[in-house]
């Protein structure tokens, strides 16, 4: 019996011992779940076309999409001015108007103008808080 | 300890405490969500500065549920839920302002009984844990993660989550100052350079509780806001103080309720909020009343969740474990400053833990003086509209994942993945709590595991090492089996 429970350690491989261990429990884990939830699972299909019929898609894909182009244009823009953080305010002030319009249920002139300051404003006063108080360089 | 209220301290506490109103004010933001965006401003603000801001957060986003909960009948944070079921009816009576001001004297006798629980029980606990050794350490992560998973809504899927965040955890180095042996594991070919040292903490909390929020709205076609039009805010009736007469117990005891649910580690303030209103039910002389604007259903419910404030901070001060998803992100400003929380902490830095005492305890009386005294403008704050707000919160989550680890873009996508990963989450049914636990013990719990049993060399040491193992195996056991009982019961009643 006492030999059941020694257990020897290789220093070299003694990275794997944890990840392998926690993978066999979720291993273990997800075969319970789907023994439990097999017909949750066999609907899924439906399940998420009804998500997506559901869901309001443009305001989602689009949300998603401008913050991809955001995060992916930051540094490439950023690297024109190289250390200070223009990337950033520069894709900041369109991505937050952009944001702000595709969230909006109606645009009337007044709303408009106040998302523009918004997000004129709020880059703006964010880069500089962290480009002079907090010496803390933005892409 | 008078030395540490300085001007700057305590403005960052009433600065904190307002904006956490306003962030619990407004549907679909909540206390953590405060946090994560305000994270990156602690940067420069020192340990104690940076936690007095983090605090205020903490406290006024809790609190300021009530507020639309009371006032539109939807719960600010899922920690005012049961505020609606009385706060709501009491509004529509012409009751609202009183209705609030009985829910923010609640919520300042919760957070200051908790306050002085976590004052008391931290420092002891602290000392008892000081005496642990890594397999009483091991156990009480695995005792951790069993009890987040046993209240879960479905425990399968709880525990479930709870080592998928484990999981995720381990991508990456086993790092040599750890002990480990340096080497990579469960990275992809060719993802070295940036799974180098695993995820980042804080871009896969701000992802989770930030980004997936929003994405959750969008989904949602983000619901118009509300006009000035829509808050029953009249006012028939004056409060008085004399409500509270009789409602002593109550109040101690939610507020007890809401403290032990917070020590509880991933259980959330919703889960307070809901035991403190049943036990208050089912004590209460007239519990028919409850649930058409009875004041002592909002007495429980607002004491219980601001209970759960100081609750959730004793295993995260005195075990490095966090109590709940706010208290999760507060390890991250640890983090920031390169101090590690744990039994070790309280003793070590007394004057951090003063100055985190003091916080809460200015951040609860300014919460019930800003709540009480202006409370007819912070309604207002439900009105502001979303699509100024959510695409600002965008931007604030991108700047706190960038400039997390000094300007690393590859923060920035990991935000990005946990966002998308927090919004199919749910909608998978995994549970983000667990998740977020097993994230930020996972490294720890493999530490704790590994050299046991390399020093030991027997799987046996984990539960013959000590009586403090073998107390803890028992208290593993019985959260999984209490927790089976009680569903296999709840079905049967079903």
């Amino acid at each position: 019996m006492n030999d059941l429970t020694k257990v020897s350690i290789d220093f070299e491989r003694s990275h794997l011992v944890f990840p392998r261990l926690i993978a066999v429990v979720l291993a273990i884990l997800l075969v319970a779940i789907i023994i439990r939830d097999r017909q949750r699972i066999l609907n899924a299909l439906p399940y998420w076309r009804g998500v997506f019929e559901a869901m309001d898609k443009p305001r989602f894909f689009g949300a998603l999409g401008i913050t991809l182009l955001y995060f992916s244009l930051m540094v490439p823009v950023g690297n024109i001015w190289p250390n200070t953080g223009r990337g950033f305010l520069i894709c900041s002030i369109p991505f937050v108007m952009t944001v702000g319009l595709l969230f909006m249920h109606e645009r009337p002139m007044r709303s408009v103008i106040s998302l523009a300051i918004v997000s004129v404003v709020g880059p703006g006063f964010v880069w500089w808080l962290f480009t002079y108080p907090f010496f803390l360089t933005l892409p | 300890m008078l030395e540490l209220i300085t001007p700057l301290f305590v403005s960052l506490i009433l600065g904190g405490t307002m904006v956490g109103i306003i962030f619990g004010s407004i549907p679909g933001m909540t206390a953590t969500m405060a946090v994560a965006v305000c994270l990156p401003l602690t940067y420069s603000l020192g340990l104690e500065n940076g936690l007095a801001l983090l605090l205020g957060l903490y406290v006024g986003g809790i609190s300021g549920g009530l507020v639309p909960a009371i006032l539109l009948g939807i719960p600010g944070t899922p920690s005012s839920i049961t505020t609606t079921l009385d706060g709501y009816p009491m509004a529509q009576k012409g009751e609202g302002e009183r209705a609030l001001k009985i829910g923010i004297v609640a919520s300042l006798a919760g957070g200051l009984i908790s306050l002085l629980v976590l004052y008391l029980f931290a420092p002891a606990l602290a000392d008892f844990a000081i005496k642990f050794s890594y397999v009483e350490k091991f156990l009480i992560i695995v005792f951790a993660l069993t009890v987040m998973a046993a209240l879960s809504s479905d425990m399968l899927m709880g525990i479930f989550s709870g080592f998928l965040g484990i999981f995720v955890a381990l991508i990456g180095t086993y790092d040599i100052s750890d002990g480990g042996n340096g080497k990579y594991r469960l990275i992809p070919p060719g993802t070295e350079y940036w799974l180098d040292g695993g995820f980042s903490l804080l871009p896969v909390l701000i992802g989770l509780f930030g980004l997936a929020a929003i994405l959750e709205q969008a989904e949602l076609g983000v619901p118009k806001g509300h006009s000035a039009g829509d808050l029953q805010v009249k006012e028939r009736s004056k409060f008085s103080f004399k409500i509270f007469r009789g409602q002593g117990t109550n109040v101690v005891r939610s507020s007890l309720i809401g403290t032990f649910v917070g020590i509880l580690p991933g259980v959330g303030g919703s889960a307070a909020s809901i035991l403190s209103y049943t036990n208050a039910k089912t004590f209460s002389k007239k519990p028919e009343n409850f649930g058409k604007g009875e004041p002592a259903g909002i007495i429980a419910s607002e004491s219980g969740n601001n209970g759960l404030t100081g609750g959730a901070l004793v295993p995260l001060l005195s075990l490095g474990i966090p109590g709940d998803s706010t208290t999760a992100l507060l390890i991250g400003a640890f983090t920031l400053q390169g101090i590690q929380v744990g039994p070790l902490f309280i003793g070590n830095s007394p004057d951090t833990w003063n100055a985190m005492i003091i916080a809460m305890l200015i951040a609860n009386v300014a919460m019930f003086a800003m709540m009480y005294f202006a409370i007819r403008y912070f309604a207002k704050v439900v009105t502001v509209p979303k699509h100024l707000l959510f695409p600002i919160i965008l931007m604030m989550c991108v700047i706190g994942a960038y400039t997390i680890n000094y300007g690393i873009m590859f923060d920035v996508w990991t935000l990005l993945i946990f966002g998308i990963f927090g919004w199919v989450a749910t909608k998978l049914r995994l549970e983000i709590a667990p998740f977020i636990i097993g994230f930020i013990l996972g490294p720890s719990a493999e530490v704790y595991f590994v050299k046991s049993l390399e020093s030991f060399g027997d799987l046996s040491i984990f539960v013959t090492k000590s009586w403090i193992a073998v107390v803890l195996w028992l208290l593993i056991i019985g959260s999984v089996a209490g927790s089976v009982m009680l569903s296999r019961k709840t079905k049967t009643s079903v």
